[in-house]
């Protein structure tokens, strides 16, 4: 018990020790902190083992029964869930700490800054390991303002138009998440989870918002908490905070991909029994979750700025991550989270060095496009076609011949093994877009990936899902939730099928230098497309617009008011 | 030994007398200032002496031990000038007639009342401006206000009960009868406004709780809808505006409302009614006093959009009105959060367009509070401007302001009498009528 408490003030303690002092002794005691932080990891891996052989952790400080009259209702439960977070969140918390060391040293404001991560990552390890709804939301808005105040440079105009518009926007998120809460309490009474899913699926509940229209408690409530997800995860249409919060340190941005842009991830799977209880959610998920990955991704290739690169893949892999929820595979939506949080935090710390490098390159960033004609290789890209088409087979054949899995009336195992054939096609397609590096080598790091993401898909599905969810039915009744109907399933597998392997040839002949037909007006359509994704869809302009016409409107409103009252 | 009637009329005695008394320094401000601040000390060591011999309500204990602090930091944040003198015998005064109004019977309060209305309305008429045309509406409102105070106290039912809550929509500002309290978070001179953002909506709210539970279903009904629209209304007005009085008293006659509304859904004013209002006042009075410290160096009513980036300059005050700004837009762990949850927690939401209102209007605090605060600290300093930060005296008038905001909103819950309310297990089958 105290260990699960030591874990998230040992993150306070570091900041306490970075705030208070001398400036003299500020370097000396920022490096005494990154001792507290590291020791919050290796607990969190000590709380991770207890758990498991233990059972989840439970800490109260108030009454359950009379939380309507507390509002803050301190409390701490580490489940599996709540424990992987917590190891996730504290070993990527040491590594920016003590890079964030050196990359701000002899920075003005260092303290303030040095602080404000250390306070952030403990009120991260508080969010996770919250015992009830509503200190989950009281973190979860801290985090919403701890966001605009990592900003760090507040006296440079697009910085604090960035960190005004990550602040207002997330809060449009936390209203609705707080909407959402004071609408489970007020049908369910109570804000504990294993209360609130234990009330929630015996005390079915339709509310009528108006004559004709009527849909379910659960669905009420989880699209209202879905919307705060949508926030945080910077899903679309609400993801434009992300780009612009991009002139924060690049530290900052490590923490923001590897751990807050997941607290999304991590609602919906803590409420995955409230979740579960709503097909309508799931499917909004579903599809909010498909149009940001395929938005995200589209606009990260017409971007030309490393950092905002990084960024559309985050909301890309955040829209990918929600879309695994959204078919019901909570379990891969966490691996997911943690093996881009691990990715994402290594490529920002190390996009300065890209950058740096990139400067001393005098070629650098225009290849010759003759020299990249001659170093086509036809080998790779053999080994690389055939093992993304054979892969579909292979694990039909495994799956329905093998393993005896009735593919036709599972979703849930066509969506893992979709997933393994999308990872492997986008690895493989990455390594044979490496012409430069000699094609054996290649060819064989293809196989590697193919069967490295096999095997860690595996993993993924069997080992990582029983170690999150133990109980099998209840994965099951995700699924089963989640489920969409046949025709709709097979037509999204059947198109995005068809997609990659057409993506694939298209690729293949560009390579070959030969020509595609494409008819005319496609490839002005393709133009117009690539400006609009370049100008990330005007969304900041859409947003700037709406902003314009409700300050208008409010105008307009007083001056009414103005005149009325003389 | 005093009895509990002796202890509740030296409450109200102890600040009117110090007013009188304060007039034999008249010619000296710093000493009136200073004996100014010693009386509302007394007068909280008196409260907190009398404790336990007072029969008030727990949320009216609240108000009686805030009134006393909230005076103090008033005068505390004020600087030392001949002008400011008639505010602060007057913020003692009005302590005192506060201090009456929450603990005294019927009659004496209604009194006490139409002398406080009364002496509001004089001290605006005063400082009429015609540059500044609205405050006739406040003149106005304050005038109907000292009417119906008179007609509730000296009329037969239903005329009383009319008047009086007429009354309470005019010290808990409620649409249309709000323009008195803009007023006089706007126009009143020196440590008046942030001492009245307090004790006008107390008492409202302490009056209210008597007249809301007889109300008829047409005047609760009546009374909710006007709430919501000044949720809506408050919160675009605080949008619209540039000058920080009137963002703040637009700002927290928009959070105001919703308490008007909880109340008059539940007919009933619960603790974290109290709660919430002591907070919402406390932070709003700590923001004014925030904004008579930049009065104070760089002038009267000057444009926040140009002075900014004071948070480098000005550290301390950077901090502290950076956390004020954070209760103010009702985050955690402030008052104005746990007051604001609990309200809504206590509330039935018999229609989805209250708690969407009641959002939005909480969201838009968000909005237009981040956005004064940031015009002021944030931003490219200016070199040509003279910085200084907080004087002693007014860093301690904001400390002890965010210290009570934080007080509110992490005191045990019992503290406030809340711990006696159910919890809401069967909420479903009791109130909500838009399920099945």
């Amino acid at each position: 018990m105290s260990l699960a408490l030591a874990v998230p003030l040992l993150l306070l303690l570091a900041t306490c020790l970075v705030v208070v002092g001398p400036d003299r002794s500020l370097y000396e005691r920022s490096k005494l902190a990154a001792y507290p932080i590291g020791a919050a990891f290796v607990g969190a891996i000590a709380i991770l083992f207890i758990v498991v052989a233990r059972g989840p952790i439970t800490i109260r400080f108030y009454d359950p029964a009379s939380i309507a009259a507390l509002a803050f209702p301190i409390g701490f439960y580490i489940d599996r869930l709540s424990a992987v977070m917590m190891t996730l969140i504290s070993g990527v918390s040491t590594v920016i700490y003590c890079y964030s060391m050196g990359y701000m040293y002899q920075d003005l404001h260092c303290r303030r800054y040095l602080a404000l991560i250390c306070f952030t990552e403990f009120i991260l390890l508080c969010m996770v390991s919250s015992a009830n709804l509503m200190m989950l939301f009281l973190f979860w808005q801290v985090l919403s303002y701890l966001l605009y105040l990592l900003a760090h440079n507040h006296a440079h105009a697009a910085t604090l138009r960035g960190a005004f518009k990550t602040f207002t926007l997330l809060r449009v998120a936390d209203a609705a998440f707080l909407a959402g809460i004071v609408l489970a309490h007020q049908l369910y009474g109570t804000l504990e989870f294993q209360d609130l899913f234990a009330r929630s699926a015996g005390m079915p509940i339709t509310l009528s918002l108006w004559p004709g229209m009527e849909i379910s408690a659960a669905t009420a409530i989880t699209s209202l908490m879905f919307i705060g997800a949508m926030g945080k995860s910077a899903q679309f249409p609400l993801y434009i905070w992300l780009p612009g919060s991009l002139f924060a340190p690049t530290p900052v941005h490590a923490l923001l991909h590897a751990g807050i842009i997941n607290a999304g991830g991590f609602l919906i799977n803590r409420l995955a029994p409230l979740f579960g209880l709503s097909s309508t959610t799931l499917h909004v998920a579903f599809v909010v979750g498909t149009l940001t990955a395929v938005l995200g991704a589209t606009m990260m290739l017409a971007q030309n700025d490393i950092k905002k690169t990084l960024g559309f893949s985050t909301i890309g892999q955040m829209g990918y991550m929600i879309m695994e929820c959204g078919l019901g595979a909570f379990s891969l939506a966490v691996f997911h989270l943690i093996a881009h949080g691990l990715f994402k935090a290594t490529v920002f710390l190390n996009c300065g060095n890209v950058i740096h490098k990139a400067r001393l390159e005098p070629g650098s960033p225009h290849a010759d496009p003759r020299a990249e004609e001659q170093e086509f290789s036809r080998l790779t890209w053999f080994t690389g076609f055939t093992t993304t088409l054979l892969i579909p087979l292979l694990i039909l054949l495994v799956t329905h011949g093998v393993l005896r899995i009735p593919l036709l009336e599972s979703q849930g195992t066509v969506i893992f093994l979709f997933f393994i054939w999308v990872t492997s096609s986008q690895a493989i397609l990455t390594l044979t877009r490496l012409r430069a590096v000699a094609s054996w080598k290649v060819s064989a790091a293809m196989l590697l990936t193919l069967l490295f993401v096999v095997f860690i898909y595996l993993f993924a599905v069997e080992s990582f899902t029983a170690f999150l969810y133990p109980n099998p039915d209840e994965v099951a009744s995700y699924f089963q939730a989640a489920a969409l109907p046949n025709w709709l399933f097979d037509g999204i597998v059947i198109m995005a099928t068809v997609l990659t392997v057409l993506s694939w040839s298209y690729l293949y002949m560009r390579a070959h230098g030969q020509a595609m037909w494409v008819p005319g007006w496609v490839e002005g359509l393709r133009l117009r497309l690539y400006v609009l994704f370049m100008n990330r869809l005007y969304m900041d302009e859409l947003y700037h617009a709406l902003g314009r016409a409700v300050m208008r409107v409010v105008h307009r409103i007083d001056r009414r008011g103005a005149r009325l009252s003389e | 030994m005093i009895d509990a009637t002796t202890a509740l009329w030296l409450l109200a005695a102890i600040p009117i007398l110090g007013a009188l008394l304060s007039l034999v320094v008249w010619s000296q401000p710093e000493k009136l200032k200073i004996w100014s601040i010693s009386v509302t000390l007394v007068s909280l060591l008196a409260v907190i002496g009398t404790f336990g011999r007072m029969t008030v309500s727990a949320e009216g204990l609240l108000f009686i031990v805030l009134l006393p602090l909230a005076a103090c930091v008033s005068l505390l944040g004020q600087p030392v000038h001949q002008d400011y003198r008639l505010a602060w015998v007057m913020t003692l005064l009005f302590l005192g007639l506060g201090l009456g109004i929450l603990t005294s019977q019927h009659l004496v309060s209604q009194i006490a009342l139409c002398m406080l209305l009364g002496l509001i309305t004089f001290l605006l008429y005063r400082q009429h401006n015609p540059f500044w045309p609205t405050s006739r509406l406040g003149i106005g409102t304050f005038g109907i206000g000292t009417l119906c105070a008179v007609l509730s106290a000296i009329a037969d039912p239903p005329i009383s009960a009319v008047a009086s809550l007429v009354a309470c929509a005019i010290l808990l500002p409620l649409v249309p009868f709000h323009d008195g309290y803009v007023t006089v978070l706007t126009r009143l001179p020196g440590s008046l406004p942030s001492f009245v953002v307090l004790l006008l909506p107390a008492i409202g709210l302490h009056n209210l709780a008597a007249v809301i539970q007889t109300a008829p279903d047409v005047v609760i009904l009546m009374l909710t809808t006007l709430a919501l629209v000044g949720a809506l209304y408050g919160s675009v007005k605080a949008l619209a505006q540039s000058r920080v009085r009137l963002i703040l008293a637009y700002g927290s006659f928009s959070l105001l409302s919703i308490l008007w509304w909880c109340v008059a859904a539940s007919r009933t004013v619960t603790p974290q009614a109290a709660v919430f209002l002591g907070a919402v006042a406390i932070v709003t009075s700590g923001l004014l006093l925030a904004w008579q410290v930049v009065r104070t160096r760089y002038g009267d009513d000057v444009d926040p959009r140009a002075i900014s980036g004071l948070a480098s300059p000005m550290p301390q005050f950077a901090v502290l009105v950076s956390l004020l700004a954070l209760a103010a837009m009702g985050l955690p762990p402030f008052g104005v959060f746990t007051g604001f949850m609990g309200l809504l927690f206590a509330s039935s939401f018999t229609s989805p367009a209250a708690l969407l209102v009641i959002v939005i209007a909480w969201l838009a605090a968000s909005w237009y509070i981040l956005e004064m605060v940031q015009q002021l600290l944030f931003g490219r300093r200016r070199w040509d401007l003279r910085y200084e930060d907080l004087r002693q005296s007014e860093f301690a008038s904001l400390l002890i302001v965010v210290l009570i905001v934080i007080a509110l909103g992490v005191a045990p819950a019992s503290l406030f009498g809340m711990e006696s309310q159910p919890s809401r297990a069967g909420a479903v089958k009791e109130s909500v009528t838009w399920n099945r």
